[in-house]
């Protein structure tokens, strides 16, 4: 079904009568649906299922390391990414500076590099601003869901906006949700104190994929307590995940040769 | 709203949204240098390492086992190894925590 033109609502008063917005509207919605967009937000249900929780969670530690909820809300729609807005308010909470959160957002974010390139063969015919929208929603769980729809998601950008808008609405709704109701959710008690350890523990864990990751947090849980205790300040960070990502590369080389 | 807060949720979008989005809007095919992709693959691993490790071991800079934190966080490994969930790990580590409070 083809889109209609829009009808000229300045001119036309009866807007329930054939040609009118309703009609519009339908035509239009029905055209997403052709394109893919309900099927999109179908595909994103999963993704809810796994964020709203994650997100409520980060609103509640987010207040407690000092944001006010419209912080919190802006950041998770205009950052997006999950283990680096964790790592943020951590990293806030301990007085580290800006620059050195940002540079570590940056580094952990580089992957998307190969998401995004990887989307750019499948998506040439659209326009750039779309394009904007699409990428700035993409996320890990957004793209492990599309490409498994891949040949037929080419040039279709309404299911990926279908599945994008609707796993960041869950995010950024979830930790809104989490901070406006932080207050219930104080003190010491329960707990809480190890709530950003576990998460992080669990954020880890999901990254050792195999016996190289394994090895790589063995140095690292190493030099990161070395490091600790020999520099002041909060640079063991930055420095033991440099230090140790560098020592996985030189490892890999040795392991390639062995293997 | 705090001007240096401002100042870190853009810069954290910024570099957050253009490997998002470079990618995607100018190359169709990008050969991605084989060993920045390794040390890229290790990074995540590394930091995550370098926030939860020391949480255990030091107090401050003194080296000193954190029993509470540490006995927590035995299960919780265990728990994100087999059912890799982020919620059910929160709820299991802050209620073994929790009742190590009484313990210890």
């Amino acid at each position: 079904m083809e889109i209609p033109p829009l009808p000229p609502l300045l001119k036309s008063v009866r807007l329930e009568t054939e040609g009118g917005w309703g009609d519009y509207v339908v035509a239009l919605v029905k055209s997403m649906n052709k394109n893919g967009f309900k099927d999109g937000v179908k595909g994103a249900l999963p993704i809810v299922l796994g964020y709203l929780p994650v997100g409520i969670t980060f609103g509640i530690l987010a207040r407690k390391a000092g944001l006010t909820s419209f912080e919190v809300g802006l950041m998770s729609l205009l950052v997006y990414a999950g283990a680096s807005q964790f790592l943020a308010i951590e990293m806030i909470s301990k007085g580290i500076p800006n620059f050195s959160i940002i540079l570590a957002t940056f580094f952990i974010n580089l992957r998307h590099i190969l998401m995004s390139s990887n989307f750019s063969v499948y998506l040439q015919n659209v326009r750039i601003p779309t394009l904007g929208l699409l990428s700035a929603q993409m996320t890990d769980e957004s793209y492990a869901v599309a490409i498994s729809k891949l040949p037929w998601m080419k040039n279709r950008p309404h299911y990926l906006l279908g599945l994008q808008i609707i796993s960041q609405l869950a995010w950024v709704g979830g930790s809104v949700v989490g901070a406006l109701f932080s207050s219930l959710a104080t003190g010491t008690g329960w707990g809480l104190p190890f709530a950003l350890p576990a998460l992080f523990i669990c954020l880890l864990v999901l990254q050792i994929k195999n016996a190289h990751h394994f090895w790589v947090m063995v140095i690292a849980g190493i030099s990161s307590v070395f490091f600790k205790w020999a520099l002041t300040g909060n640079w063991y960070i930055l420095l033991t995940a440099l230090f140790a990502s560098g020592m996985g590369m030189m490892l890999e080389r040795v392991w390639r040769k062995n293997s | 709203m705090r001007e240096s807060m401002l100042v870190l949720i853009l810069g954290m979008g910024l570099v957050t949204f253009l490997p998002r989005f470079i990618p995607m809007a100018f190359l169709s095919r990008w050969i991605f240098p084989e060993k920045l992709k390794v040390g890229l693959n290790y990074f995540p691993v590394a930091i995550l390492s370098a926030i939860v490790f020391p949480t255990f071991f030091t107090d401050g800079s003194q080296v000193e086992i954190q029993s509470q934190y540490l006995l927590a966080a035995l299960p919780v490994f265990f728990f994100a190894w087999r059912v890799k969930s982020l919620w059910g790990s929160v709820l299991l580590g802050m209620a073994v925590y929790w009742l190590l409070g009484f313990i210890l």
